[in-house]
Protein backbone atom coordinates (compact mmCIF):
# COMPACT_ATOMS: atom_id res chain seq x y z
CA UNK A 1 0.00 0.00 0.00
CA UNK A 2 1.45 2.90 -0.95
CA UNK A 3 2.15 6.10 1.53
CA UNK A 4 0.02 9.01 1.67
CA UNK A 5 -0.69 10.84 4.52
CA UNK A 6 -0.27 9.87 8.23
CA UNK A 7 -2.74 11.53 10.30
CA UNK A 8 -2.37 9.52 13.95
CA UNK A 9 -1.56 11.95 17.18
CA UNK A 10 2.66 11.24 18.12
CA UNK A 11 2.96 9.39 20.81
CA UNK A 12 4.71 10.31 24.00
CA UNK A 13 8.82 9.62 22.82
CA UNK A 14 10.30 6.88 23.55
CA UNK A 15 12.83 7.10 27.30
CA UNK A 16 16.32 6.83 26.70
CA UNK A 17 18.23 4.57 28.46
CA UNK A 18 22.00 4.21 29.90
CA UNK A 19 23.73 1.47 31.66
CA UNK A 20 23.66 2.12 35.32
CA UNK A 21 27.53 2.88 35.37
CA UNK A 22 26.90 6.11 32.34
CA UNK A 23 27.24 9.06 34.59
CA UNK A 24 25.45 10.75 32.35
CA UNK A 25 21.90 12.66 33.30
CA UNK A 26 20.52 14.52 30.60
CA UNK A 27 21.86 14.98 26.65
CA UNK A 28 20.89 17.42 24.08
CA UNK A 29 19.07 16.22 20.40
CA UNK A 30 22.00 17.13 19.15
CA UNK A 31 24.19 14.85 21.47
CA UNK A 32 22.08 12.24 21.22
CA UNK A 33 22.19 12.28 17.21
CA UNK A 34 25.62 12.30 17.72
CA UNK A 35 25.85 9.07 20.01
CA UNK A 36 23.29 7.41 17.48
CA UNK A 37 25.03 8.89 14.32
CA UNK A 38 28.08 6.59 15.45
CA UNK A 39 30.14 9.70 15.46
CA UNK A 40 30.30 10.13 19.67
CA UNK A 41 32.05 6.94 20.75
CA UNK A 42 33.17 7.58 23.98
CA UNK A 43 31.00 8.70 26.82
CA UNK A 44 32.56 11.53 28.98
CA UNK A 45 34.75 9.35 31.01
CA UNK A 46 36.52 7.28 28.38
CA UNK A 47 34.19 4.38 28.12
CA UNK A 48 33.06 3.29 24.68
CA UNK A 49 29.82 3.75 23.71
CA UNK A 50 28.02 0.59 22.89
CA UNK A 51 24.57 1.42 21.23
CA UNK A 52 21.27 -0.47 20.39
CA UNK A 53 18.90 0.14 18.33
CA UNK A 54 15.44 -1.85 17.19
CA UNK A 55 14.49 -3.25 13.82
CA UNK A 56 14.09 -0.56 11.36
CA UNK A 57 10.49 -1.26 10.69
CA UNK A 58 9.26 -1.19 14.45
CA UNK A 59 7.00 1.57 15.61
CA UNK A 60 8.96 2.39 18.45
CA UNK A 61 12.52 3.49 16.58
CA UNK A 62 10.45 5.23 13.87
CA UNK A 63 8.89 7.51 17.14
CA UNK A 64 12.58 7.71 18.83
CA UNK A 65 14.08 8.67 15.45
CA UNK A 66 11.65 11.14 14.68
CA UNK A 67 11.07 12.31 18.33
CA UNK A 68 14.31 12.06 20.44
CA UNK A 69 16.82 12.01 17.42
CA UNK A 70 14.97 14.51 15.06
CA UNK A 71 15.42 12.51 11.82
CA UNK A 72 13.71 9.74 9.92
CA UNK A 73 14.75 6.08 9.87
CA UNK A 74 15.53 6.19 6.60
CA UNK A 75 18.48 9.19 7.26
CA UNK A 76 19.82 6.96 9.77
CA UNK A 77 20.32 3.88 7.48
CA UNK A 78 21.72 5.74 4.99
CA UNK A 79 24.53 7.23 7.73
CA UNK A 80 24.91 3.75 9.10
CA UNK A 81 25.37 2.28 5.48
CA UNK A 82 27.67 5.09 4.94
CA UNK A 83 29.85 4.66 7.49
CA UNK A 84 30.05 0.38 6.97
CA UNK A 85 31.02 0.91 3.33
CA UNK A 86 33.70 3.87 3.49
CA UNK A 87 35.08 2.20 6.62
CA UNK A 88 34.57 5.49 9.02
CA UNK A 89 32.63 3.92 11.85
CA UNK A 90 30.75 0.91 12.49
CA UNK A 91 26.29 0.32 12.65
CA UNK A 92 24.54 -0.11 16.05
CA UNK A 93 23.51 -3.29 17.23
CA UNK A 94 20.02 -4.35 16.17
CA UNK A 95 18.10 -6.04 19.21
CA UNK A 96 14.96 -8.05 18.51
CA UNK A 97 12.73 -6.25 20.61
CA UNK A 98 12.69 -3.82 23.80
CA UNK A 99 13.03 -7.03 26.81
CA UNK A 100 15.98 -7.39 24.68
CA UNK A 101 16.53 -4.22 24.58
CA UNK A 102 16.56 -3.56 28.57
CA UNK A 103 18.60 -7.17 29.02
CA UNK A 104 21.44 -6.23 26.80
CA UNK A 105 21.42 -2.07 28.03
CA UNK A 106 21.23 -3.37 31.49
CA UNK A 107 23.97 -5.82 31.18
CA UNK A 108 26.34 -3.92 28.88
CA UNK A 109 28.81 -1.10 30.54
CA UNK A 110 28.62 2.00 28.19
CA UNK A 111 25.26 0.79 26.44
CA UNK A 112 22.52 3.30 25.52
CA UNK A 113 19.49 2.19 24.01
CA UNK A 114 15.72 3.36 24.41
CA UNK A 115 12.23 2.01 25.68
CA UNK A 116 8.39 2.72 25.66
CA UNK A 117 7.44 5.17 28.33
CA UNK A 118 5.65 3.81 31.43
CA UNK A 119 7.71 1.17 31.60
CA UNK A 120 9.07 0.35 35.26
CA UNK A 121 12.61 1.31 35.50
CA UNK A 122 15.34 -0.94 37.22
CA UNK A 123 18.80 -1.36 36.82
CA UNK A 124 18.63 0.91 34.32
CA UNK A 125 19.55 5.25 34.08
CA UNK A 126 17.02 7.40 32.20
CA UNK A 127 18.52 10.40 30.58
CA UNK A 128 16.61 13.02 29.98
CA UNK A 129 16.96 14.75 26.47
CA UNK A 130 16.55 18.13 26.54
CA UNK A 131 16.42 20.87 23.07
CA UNK B 1 21.24 -9.73 -30.62
CA UNK B 2 24.84 -10.69 -30.19
CA UNK B 3 24.85 -12.76 -26.78
CA UNK B 4 26.17 -10.75 -23.51
CA UNK B 5 29.18 -10.18 -23.75
CA UNK B 6 30.73 -11.13 -20.30
CA UNK B 7 33.75 -13.23 -20.00
CA UNK B 8 35.86 -14.21 -16.96
CA UNK B 9 38.97 -15.95 -17.51
CA UNK B 10 40.23 -18.54 -14.40
CA UNK B 11 42.66 -16.02 -13.34
CA UNK B 12 39.99 -13.22 -12.34
CA UNK B 13 37.22 -16.11 -11.13
CA UNK B 14 40.03 -17.28 -7.83
CA UNK B 15 39.50 -13.87 -6.18
CA UNK B 16 35.99 -13.29 -6.70
CA UNK B 17 34.95 -17.27 -5.36
CA UNK B 18 37.49 -16.27 -2.14
CA UNK B 19 35.06 -13.43 -2.10
CA UNK B 20 32.00 -15.17 -2.87
CA UNK B 21 33.02 -17.86 -0.30
CA UNK B 22 33.30 -14.65 2.54
CA UNK B 23 29.98 -13.28 1.99
CA UNK B 24 28.16 -16.73 2.34
CA UNK B 25 29.72 -16.77 5.81
CA UNK B 26 27.41 -13.84 8.09
CA UNK B 27 28.43 -10.95 8.94
CA UNK B 28 30.76 -11.51 12.05
CA UNK B 29 30.49 -9.10 15.12
CA UNK B 30 32.76 -9.50 17.91
CA UNK B 31 33.83 -7.18 20.54
CA UNK B 32 37.15 -5.49 18.23
CA UNK B 33 36.13 -6.95 14.98
CA UNK B 34 33.51 -6.28 12.54
CA UNK B 35 33.17 -7.76 8.97
CA UNK B 36 30.26 -6.56 6.48
CA UNK B 37 29.82 -7.32 2.46
CA UNK B 38 27.98 -6.93 -0.11
CA UNK B 39 27.05 -8.75 -3.87
CA UNK B 40 25.50 -6.78 -6.55
CA UNK B 41 24.78 -8.34 -10.09
CA UNK B 42 22.88 -6.83 -13.02
CA UNK B 43 22.09 -6.15 -16.51
CA UNK B 44 22.73 -3.21 -18.29
CA UNK B 45 22.55 -2.30 -21.71
CA UNK B 46 23.89 1.62 -23.44
CA UNK B 47 22.86 1.97 -26.60
CA UNK B 48 24.24 4.10 -29.20
CA UNK B 49 27.32 4.84 -26.74
CA UNK B 50 30.47 3.65 -25.49
CA UNK B 51 29.15 3.79 -22.06
CA UNK B 52 29.18 -0.17 -21.10
CA UNK B 53 30.61 -1.31 -24.57
CA UNK B 54 31.54 -0.33 -27.86
CA UNK B 55 29.01 -2.60 -29.50
CA UNK B 56 25.85 -1.26 -27.51
CA UNK B 57 24.98 -5.21 -26.84
CA UNK B 58 23.21 -5.88 -23.36
CA UNK B 59 25.90 -6.70 -20.93
CA UNK B 60 26.16 -8.64 -17.65
CA UNK B 61 28.98 -6.46 -16.99
CA UNK B 62 27.23 -4.78 -13.80
CA UNK B 63 29.11 -6.36 -10.73
CA UNK B 64 30.16 -4.98 -7.61
CA UNK B 65 31.49 -7.60 -4.71
CA UNK B 66 32.93 -6.27 -1.49
CA UNK B 67 34.00 -7.28 1.87
CA UNK B 68 35.57 -5.26 4.82
CA UNK B 69 36.57 -5.16 8.13
CA UNK B 70 37.29 -2.45 11.36
CA UNK B 71 39.67 -3.80 13.59
CA UNK B 72 39.43 -1.76 17.00
CA UNK B 73 42.93 -1.54 18.37
CA UNK B 74 41.49 0.68 21.14
CA UNK B 75 39.04 2.93 22.05
CA UNK B 76 40.81 5.65 19.83
CA UNK B 77 42.12 3.48 17.19
CA UNK B 78 40.98 1.71 14.22
CA UNK B 79 41.94 -0.22 11.05
CA UNK B 80 39.64 -0.38 8.56
CA UNK B 81 39.62 -1.68 4.78
CA UNK B 82 37.45 -2.86 2.29
CA UNK B 83 38.25 -5.76 -0.86
CA UNK B 84 36.92 -5.21 -3.79
CA UNK B 85 35.70 -6.61 -6.84
CA UNK B 86 34.00 -4.42 -10.00
CA UNK B 87 33.18 -4.21 -13.43
CA UNK B 88 31.33 -2.56 -15.32
CA UNK B 89 32.52 -2.83 -19.02
CA UNK B 90 33.75 0.68 -20.36
CA UNK B 91 32.94 2.36 -16.98
CA UNK B 92 36.07 1.54 -14.89
CA UNK B 93 38.90 -0.63 -14.94
CA UNK B 94 37.75 -4.33 -13.54
CA UNK B 95 39.45 -6.30 -11.16
CA UNK B 96 40.21 -6.52 -8.18
CA UNK B 97 41.48 -3.75 -5.65
CA UNK B 98 41.70 -2.47 -2.37
CA UNK B 99 38.99 -0.11 -1.97
CA UNK B 100 40.30 1.50 1.22
CA UNK B 101 42.87 0.77 3.89
CA UNK B 102 43.69 3.29 6.80
CA UNK B 103 44.16 3.64 10.10
CA UNK B 104 41.75 5.38 12.31
CA UNK B 105 42.60 8.17 14.94
CA UNK B 106 40.17 9.83 16.84
CA UNK B 107 41.93 12.27 19.26
CA UNK B 108 38.92 14.35 20.28
CA UNK B 109 35.62 12.74 20.85
CA UNK B 110 33.25 14.93 23.21
CA UNK B 111 29.95 14.81 23.14
CA UNK B 112 29.78 18.17 21.13
CA UNK B 113 32.74 18.16 19.23
CA UNK B 114 34.03 15.21 17.46
CA UNK B 115 37.92 15.03 15.65
CA UNK B 116 39.20 12.18 13.43
CA UNK B 117 42.26 11.67 11.13
CA UNK B 118 42.43 8.89 8.43
CA UNK B 119 46.28 8.05 7.12
CA UNK B 120 45.90 5.59 4.63
CA UNK B 121 44.03 4.72 1.68
CA UNK B 122 40.79 6.52 1.93
CA UNK B 123 37.26 7.00 0.31
CA UNK B 124 36.47 10.52 -1.26
CA UNK B 125 34.27 12.07 1.83
CA UNK B 126 33.65 15.37 0.26
CA UNK B 127 30.37 14.70 -2.01
CA UNK B 128 26.79 13.36 -1.49
CA UNK B 129 27.61 10.05 -2.84
CA UNK B 130 31.29 9.68 -3.00
CA UNK B 131 32.67 7.95 -0.34
CA UNK B 132 30.40 4.65 -1.51
CA UNK B 133 29.24 5.37 -5.11
CA UNK B 134 30.19 1.78 -6.01
CA UNK B 135 28.56 0.39 -3.56
CA UNK B 136 24.86 -0.25 -4.79
CA UNK B 137 22.95 -0.37 -2.11
CA UNK B 138 24.07 3.19 -1.00
CA UNK B 139 23.25 4.72 -4.93
CA UNK B 140 20.10 6.28 -5.37
CA UNK B 141 20.38 4.97 -9.06
CA UNK B 142 22.50 2.44 -10.44
CA UNK B 143 23.99 4.87 -12.78
CA UNK B 144 24.66 8.14 -10.82
CA UNK B 145 24.36 11.42 -12.23
CA UNK B 146 27.54 12.26 -14.80
CA UNK B 147 28.09 15.39 -14.77
CA UNK B 148 29.18 15.20 -11.20
CA UNK B 149 29.66 11.46 -10.59
CA UNK B 150 31.78 10.97 -13.68
CA UNK B 151 32.50 7.32 -14.54
CA UNK B 152 35.51 7.75 -16.40
CA UNK B 153 36.78 9.41 -13.48
CA UNK B 154 35.73 7.14 -10.67
CA UNK B 155 38.71 5.23 -10.04
CA UNK B 156 40.90 8.55 -9.56
CA UNK B 157 37.87 10.46 -7.69
CA UNK B 158 36.96 7.67 -5.56
CA UNK B 159 39.35 8.17 -3.04
CA UNK B 160 43.36 8.87 -2.72
CA UNK B 161 46.43 7.71 -0.77
CA UNK B 162 46.92 10.67 1.82
CA UNK B 163 45.91 11.73 5.11
CA UNK B 164 42.31 13.41 6.12
CA UNK B 165 40.97 15.16 8.67
CA UNK B 166 37.05 15.24 9.66
CA UNK B 167 35.93 17.50 12.49
CA UNK B 168 32.04 17.61 13.71
CA UNK B 169 30.73 20.16 15.74
CA UNK B 170 27.59 20.32 17.35
CA UNK B 171 26.12 24.26 17.67
CA UNK B 172 23.17 26.32 18.42
CA UNK B 173 23.00 26.75 14.99
CA UNK B 174 23.20 23.53 13.87
CA UNK B 175 24.94 20.98 13.10
CA UNK B 176 28.72 21.61 11.30
CA UNK B 177 31.19 19.76 9.85
CA UNK B 178 34.92 20.13 8.17
CA UNK B 179 36.14 17.75 6.39
CA UNK B 180 39.98 18.30 4.61
CA UNK B 181 42.43 15.87 2.72
CA UNK B 182 45.26 15.78 0.87
CA UNK B 183 46.47 12.46 -1.19
CA UNK B 184 46.88 11.20 -4.68
CA UNK B 185 45.90 8.27 -6.52
CA UNK B 186 48.13 5.83 -8.72
CA UNK B 187 46.96 6.24 -12.21
CA UNK B 188 47.30 3.05 -14.46
CA UNK B 189 47.61 3.23 -18.51
CA UNK B 190 44.23 1.54 -18.14
CA UNK B 191 42.66 4.28 -16.34
CA UNK B 192 44.93 6.74 -18.32
CA UNK B 193 42.56 5.32 -21.16
CA UNK B 194 39.31 6.14 -20.18
CA UNK B 195 40.46 9.60 -19.37
CA UNK B 196 42.52 11.07 -21.56
CA UNK B 197 42.75 9.31 -24.36
CA UNK B 198 41.92 5.53 -25.62
CA UNK B 199 45.50 5.29 -27.59
CA UNK B 200 47.66 6.50 -24.74
CA UNK B 201 51.63 4.85 -24.65
CA UNK B 202 52.61 6.95 -21.97
CA UNK B 203 52.90 7.51 -18.63
CA UNK B 204 50.23 9.95 -16.21
CA UNK B 205 50.77 10.60 -12.94
CA UNK B 206 48.72 12.51 -10.47
CA UNK B 207 50.83 14.67 -8.43
CA UNK B 208 48.26 15.78 -6.29
CA UNK B 209 44.57 15.89 -5.56
CA UNK B 210 43.42 18.16 -2.39
CA UNK B 211 40.17 18.61 -1.04
CA UNK B 212 38.42 20.41 1.71
CA UNK B 213 34.30 20.78 2.35
CA UNK B 214 31.83 22.07 4.68
CA UNK B 215 28.69 20.66 5.23
CA UNK B 216 25.65 22.87 7.80
CA UNK B 217 22.73 20.71 8.79
CA UNK B 218 20.90 23.69 10.85
CA UNK B 219 18.67 22.70 14.20
CA UNK B 220 15.29 22.21 13.92
CA UNK B 221 15.83 21.86 9.80
CA UNK B 222 15.53 18.72 7.77
CA UNK B 223 18.14 20.65 5.09
CA UNK B 224 21.62 20.24 4.42
CA UNK B 225 23.76 22.14 2.90
CA UNK B 226 27.30 21.55 1.45
CA UNK B 227 30.40 23.24 -0.11
CA UNK B 228 33.50 21.64 -1.68
CA UNK B 229 36.32 22.24 -3.24
CA UNK B 230 39.08 20.52 -5.16
CA UNK B 231 42.53 21.10 -6.69
CA UNK B 232 44.30 18.66 -8.27
CA UNK B 233 47.59 18.53 -10.43
CA UNK B 234 48.19 15.60 -13.37
CA UNK B 235 51.25 14.67 -15.84
CA UNK B 236 51.18 12.76 -18.85
CA UNK B 237 55.60 11.86 -19.86
CA UNK B 238 54.83 10.29 -23.56
CA UNK B 239 56.07 6.65 -24.60
CA UNK B 240 59.55 7.11 -26.76
CA UNK B 241 57.17 6.18 -29.78
CA UNK B 242 53.84 8.08 -28.71
CA UNK B 243 50.73 9.98 -30.60
CA UNK B 244 51.09 12.60 -28.20
CA UNK B 245 53.29 15.12 -26.12
CA UNK B 246 54.61 15.55 -22.67
CA UNK B 247 51.51 17.10 -20.52
CA UNK B 248 49.71 18.83 -17.85
CA UNK B 249 46.81 18.95 -16.85
CA UNK B 250 45.40 20.92 -13.52
CA UNK B 251 41.50 20.27 -12.25
CA UNK B 252 39.33 22.47 -10.03
CA UNK B 253 36.07 22.03 -9.05
CA UNK B 254 33.61 24.22 -7.02
CA UNK B 255 30.56 22.35 -6.11
CA UNK B 256 27.33 23.07 -3.96
CA UNK B 257 25.01 20.62 -2.37
CA UNK B 258 21.73 20.43 -0.99
CA UNK B 259 19.67 18.24 0.28
CA UNK B 260 15.92 18.12 1.84
CA UNK B 261 14.21 15.28 3.87
CA UNK B 262 10.73 14.68 4.26
CA UNK B 263 9.24 11.30 5.90
CA UNK B 264 8.29 10.02 2.83
CA UNK B 265 10.15 11.94 -0.22
CA UNK B 266 13.47 13.58 -0.61
CA UNK B 267 15.40 16.08 -2.98
CA UNK B 268 19.11 16.09 -3.82
CA UNK B 269 21.02 18.12 -5.59
CA UNK B 270 24.29 19.37 -6.78
CA UNK B 271 25.67 21.88 -8.39
CA UNK B 272 29.59 22.25 -9.98
CA UNK B 273 31.71 24.40 -11.93
CA UNK B 274 35.37 22.73 -12.94
CA UNK B 275 37.68 24.23 -14.26
CA UNK B 276 40.75 21.67 -16.29
CA UNK B 277 43.49 23.40 -18.09
CA UNK B 278 45.23 21.46 -20.39
CA UNK B 279 49.21 22.38 -20.97
CA UNK B 280 51.02 20.39 -23.93
CA UNK B 281 49.76 17.03 -24.77
CA UNK B 282 48.07 17.37 -28.10
CA UNK B 283 50.78 19.67 -29.49
CA UNK B 284 53.39 21.02 -27.26
CA UNK B 285 52.39 24.73 -27.86
CA UNK B 286 48.79 23.68 -26.49
CA UNK B 287 47.46 25.96 -23.70
CA UNK B 288 43.96 25.27 -23.19
CA UNK B 289 41.22 26.41 -20.38
CA UNK B 290 38.00 25.20 -19.97
CA UNK B 291 35.41 26.01 -17.26
CA UNK B 292 32.63 22.85 -17.41
CA UNK B 293 29.31 23.11 -15.65
CA UNK B 294 26.94 20.66 -14.50
CA UNK B 295 23.87 20.47 -12.00
CA UNK B 296 21.84 17.39 -11.26
CA UNK B 297 18.15 17.27 -9.33
CA UNK B 298 16.89 13.95 -7.75
CA UNK B 299 13.99 12.94 -6.43
CA UNK B 300 13.38 10.16 -4.06
CA UNK B 301 9.30 8.69 -3.43
CA UNK B 302 8.57 6.04 -1.36
CA UNK B 303 5.47 4.20 -2.77
CA UNK B 304 5.13 1.85 0.20
CA UNK B 305 7.34 0.44 3.10
CA UNK B 306 9.22 -2.04 0.66
CA UNK B 307 9.06 -0.07 -2.84
CA UNK B 308 10.99 3.84 -3.99
CA UNK B 309 10.54 5.54 -6.80
CA UNK B 310 13.10 7.94 -8.03
CA UNK B 311 13.34 10.89 -10.66
CA UNK B 312 16.41 12.98 -11.40
CA UNK B 313 17.51 15.40 -14.00
CA UNK B 314 21.16 15.76 -15.01
CA UNK B 315 22.72 18.28 -17.13
CA UNK B 316 26.65 18.39 -18.29
CA UNK B 317 28.61 21.64 -20.16
CA UNK B 318 32.04 20.94 -21.21
CA UNK B 319 32.62 24.82 -21.95
CA UNK B 320 30.01 27.26 -19.82
CA UNK B 321 31.36 29.96 -23.00
CA UNK B 322 30.04 27.36 -25.45
CA UNK B 323 27.09 25.40 -24.04
CA UNK B 324 25.75 24.33 -27.27
CA UNK B 325 28.82 22.95 -28.19
CA UNK B 326 28.69 24.79 -31.72
CA UNK B 327 32.68 25.68 -31.63
CA UNK B 328 33.85 22.09 -31.02
CA UNK B 329 33.82 21.22 -34.69
CA UNK B 330 35.14 24.69 -35.94
CA UNK B 331 38.02 24.35 -33.38
CA UNK B 332 38.65 20.20 -33.84
CA UNK B 333 39.09 20.76 -37.60
CA UNK B 334 35.35 19.17 -38.08
CA UNK B 335 36.97 15.98 -36.31
CA UNK B 336 34.13 16.82 -32.97
CA UNK B 337 30.53 17.11 -33.70
CA UNK B 338 29.13 19.59 -31.38
CA UNK B 339 26.93 17.19 -29.41
CA UNK B 340 30.19 16.64 -27.48
CA UNK B 341 29.84 19.45 -25.88
CA UNK B 342 27.41 18.70 -23.68
CA UNK B 343 24.61 16.09 -21.79
CA UNK B 344 21.27 15.80 -20.78
CA UNK B 345 20.47 13.00 -18.50
CA UNK B 346 16.03 12.04 -17.73
CA UNK B 347 16.13 9.15 -15.74
CA UNK B 348 13.37 6.74 -13.95
CA UNK B 349 14.40 3.96 -11.21
CA UNK B 350 12.44 2.49 -8.99
CA UNK B 351 13.56 -0.26 -6.28
CA UNK B 352 11.90 -3.02 -4.13
CA UNK B 353 13.25 -5.19 -1.30
CA UNK B 354 12.25 -8.19 -2.27
CA UNK B 355 13.24 -10.12 1.10
CA UNK B 356 15.73 -8.37 4.24
CA UNK B 357 18.80 -7.23 3.14
CA UNK B 358 17.74 -8.31 -0.82
CA UNK B 359 17.11 -5.37 -3.47
CA UNK B 360 16.17 -5.26 -7.16
CA UNK B 361 16.34 -2.53 -9.05
CA UNK B 362 15.19 -0.86 -12.25
CA UNK B 363 16.29 2.06 -14.37
CA UNK B 364 16.10 3.69 -17.51
CA UNK B 365 18.18 6.96 -18.72
CA UNK B 366 17.18 9.11 -22.20
CA UNK B 367 20.54 11.13 -22.90
CA UNK B 368 20.99 13.59 -25.28
CA UNK B 369 24.60 15.10 -25.85
CA UNK B 370 27.47 12.77 -25.30
CA UNK B 371 30.11 15.45 -22.91
CA UNK B 372 30.32 12.83 -20.11
CA UNK B 373 31.38 9.88 -22.30
CA UNK B 374 34.60 9.28 -22.03
CA UNK B 375 37.57 9.08 -22.64
CA UNK B 376 37.39 13.05 -21.51
CA UNK B 377 40.38 15.17 -23.33
CA UNK B 378 40.45 12.69 -26.69
CA UNK B 379 36.26 11.77 -26.88
CA UNK B 380 35.60 8.63 -28.26
CA UNK B 381 34.14 9.72 -31.78
CA UNK B 382 34.15 6.52 -33.72
CA UNK B 383 31.98 4.85 -31.62
CA UNK B 384 29.83 7.18 -29.96
CA UNK B 385 28.23 9.05 -33.04
CA UNK B 386 24.56 9.51 -32.01
CA UNK B 387 23.55 12.80 -30.50
CA UNK B 388 21.12 10.77 -28.66
CA UNK B 389 21.26 7.50 -26.55
CA UNK B 390 19.69 5.76 -23.54
CA UNK B 391 20.70 3.28 -20.99
CA UNK B 392 18.87 0.55 -19.14
CA UNK B 393 19.56 -1.43 -16.32
CA UNK B 394 18.60 -4.39 -14.00
CA UNK B 395 20.10 -4.93 -10.68
CA UNK B 396 19.84 -7.60 -7.78
CA UNK B 397 21.84 -6.53 -4.51
CA UNK B 398 22.66 -8.19 -1.52
CA UNK B 399 24.42 -6.96 1.51
CA UNK B 400 25.36 -7.91 5.01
Amino acid sequence: MPFFARTQEPPSAPLVIVHSSVNIKQLSHAQLRSIYMMRQVLWPDGTAIKVFVLPNRSELHLQFSRQQLQLFPYQLDRVWQKLTYSGTGTPPTEVADSAKMRELVASTPGAIGYIETGNEITELQIVLIQP
Amino acid sequence: MKLLSYRLSSSSLKPIALMVLALTTHSAVAEDWTWHGFLSQGLIQARDSNFVNNDGDASARLTEIGVNSVYKIDNDLKVSGQLMYLNGGNRFVDGVRIDYLFLNWTPYNTLDWQLDLYLGRFKNMHWAYSSTRDVALTRPLIVLPQSVYFDSFRDIAVGSDGLAVRSTHNLAIGELEFIWSWGATPVSRDMSRRVISTDVLGETDQKFVHQASAYWRPSESQMQWGLSLLDSDFSYRKAELDHYFDGDFTVQRTMFNWRYSAEHWELTSEIMQERVNVKGFIFPQLVRNQFAQGTFLLARFDWSEFTSWYLSYDYFIANKDDPSGSQLPLTSGGFIPSYFGYQRDAAISVDHEVAENFRLKLEYHWIEGTGRLGPNVVPDVVVNQHRTHDIWALQLLYWF
